[in-house]
């Protein structure tokens, strides 16, 4: 599970590293699961940076305590599925949508034992 | 009729009001042989010939530029702007606020009037980007977004494409109607002779030309452009003053927005500006939109109040934000950043610039908006990390 910091005071979350909360501004934002989410938007960029294969396809997905991420979509989903973020093994891969089901397929035969 | 030159006989609800007494720019390009210094020059020149302002008079100069590192390898505008022109006497420093370099070099000129820190300001802002290829470009503007953005290939179209995907699924707006905004505004800047394109371009043409972020094409997005453009700010009150300019944050991640149709920042700076000015939007006869995209008219409008949200799309699709349009508003009339062209630090100025012209009548009928006193404009930066909002008025 990819983690989405929460707000000790509010509640509020958000997935974007930032020394203070967005709604009330308490400091010592706290990790959390962010649970499951549903795609919001989709868009395929066809024109993208140096080093990004076109098309990137995007996601806008919304979770629990208003946060919200935009992050790589596996291939199929659509706005309206449920998803959860996964954070790819390797260091500086960035987390991306992958479906709800699929993630917990995967998590179940796996939580026992970690790589 | 109260007299502005009297502090002492001003009512105290009057807004306080700043000349803006000659505008220049250069026509935008995709590509100006002319050096970023030179395009600085060639527009300051012309506003301060408009306004019959010699360069000894110029109190404070306020250059906006976004990314001359970047494009041209080169820093200190300002201080090179000042010795070439002879602005002798002038403080100067540069302002950068993305692509609302603009606005906020308007912004401090205003301001710097206001302190009495300057009787005769100038705002000249420009950006050459035609020297760096589109994909160098597209990485330079990458840059200002979040980290963990970034990280994602995320563009600025990107964050249009997600936004036009939302709007058109929760409102009964098309494809069409969004392709709508770029023919009304390529017609404006074919009328323009400052602006970048000079064609008119049809529904068909946008959605036949290449996907950029779906479901947005390349004929819904602003170009890369060369030019730059200036405005004099004065103490004394002129045929146009500037009634409020304003600006305000907003979150830096774009996901960190509650609603992805909302643009809160352009929505603050605008209540701010109307607070201001003593005005509100349906006083407004013209405005100069910050559409980068051509979705970003829609929700910019909707968060200034010009008209209600999930409903600019009919506006356009009733053509009542065109010139000759049966509305109470045009929209655009210059071409916009669509089609009168994007140098970043030249943009929030161009819109001052068409809107002092079209209060003052000076664009050719084909191009007027029926005889306007309120104008304003909004200047975006980023996909809406800060807004400036400028609302200026007709004298008498």
């Amino acid at each position: 599970m990819t983690r989405v910091l929460e707000c000790p005071d509010c509640g509020r979350r958000t997935f974007y590293e930032k020394r203070r909360c967005l709604d009330c501004g308490a400091d010592g934002l706290r990790p959390r699961d962010s649970g499951v989410g549903i795609v919001q938007a989709v868009t395929a960029v066809h024109v993208t940076p140096d080093g990004v294969s076109a098309p990137n396809r995007l996601g806008l997905a919304s979770f629990d305590g208003d946060a919200s991420i935009i992050a790589r979509l596996e291939d199929g989903l659509e706005a309206g599925d449920s998803v959860v973020l996964e954070t790819p093994d390797g260091a500086g891969s960035p987390p991306r949508l992958v479906p709800a089901e699929t993630d917990r397929d995967r998590e179940t035969p796996t939580s026992s034992g970690k790589q | 009729m109260v007299s502005h030159n009297s502090l002492s006989g001003r009512p105290e609800a009057s807004p306080a009001r700043f000349g803006l007494p000659g505008v220049g720019m250069t026509r935008f390009t995709g590509s100006d042989d002319r050096s970023i210094a030179e395009l600085l020059e060639t527009a300051a020149e012309r506003a301060l010939d408009d306004a019959d302002v010699e360069p000894d008079a110029v109190d404070s100069v306020h250059v906006g530029n976004m990314a001359a590192e970047a494009f041209n390898n080169t820093s200190g505008l300002a201080n090179a702007l000042t010795a070439s022109l002879g602005l002798s006497r002038a403080s100067a420093r540069r302002i950068e606020n993305t692509s609302a370099t603009g606005a906020s070099a308007v912004l401090d000129a205003v301001d710097t009037v206001r302190a009495g820190r300057a009787e005769v300001a100038l705002a000249v802002g420009g950006e050459k980007m035609s020297v760096a290829e589109t994909s160098v470009a597209t990485e330079i503007i990458s840059r200002i977004t979040h980290s963990q953005e970034y990280d994602q290939g995320i563009t600025l179209p990107s964050f249009a494409g997600l936004a036009a995907a939302r709007y058109l699924e929760s409102y009964d707006a098309t494809r069409r109607d969004l392709a709508r905004v770029a023919v009304k505004n390529h017609a404006n800047a074919r009328r323009n002779p400052y602006a970048q394109f000079e064609s008119d371009v049809t529904v068909a043409d946008v959605l036949d030309s290449p996907k950029v972020a779906t479901p947005l094409r390349l004929y819904d997005c602003c170009p890369t452009t060369d030019g730059a453009a200036a405005v004099v700010v004065t103490a004394a009150d002129a045929d146009v003053s500037v009634t409020a300019c304003e600006s305000a944050v907003g979150v830096h991640a774009v996901a960190d927005r509650a609603d992805p149709l909302r643009i809160e920042s352009a929505a603050a700076a605008g209540r701010a500006a109307y607070d201001a000015a003593g005005t509100d939007p349906d006083e407004i006869d013209v405005a100069c939109i910050h559409d980068a995209f051509t979705i970003l008219e829609w929700l910019e409008m909707e968060e200034l109040g010009l008209a209600e949200r999930g409903e600019a799309w009919r506006l356009t699709r009733e053509g009542r934000t065109e010139i000759d349009g049966d509305g109470d508003l045009t929209v655009n009339p210059g071409g916009g950043l669509k089609a009168r062209g994007h140098p970043l630090g030249a943009t929030g100025i161009s819109q001052l610039v068409e809107l002092v012209w079209q209060l003052r009548g000076d664009v050719p009928s084909d191009r007027a908006v029926d005889s306007p006193r309120y104008g304003l404009a909004i200047n975006v930066a980023g996909f809406g990390n800060n807004s400036v909002c400028t609302i200026v008025e007709a004298s008498g």
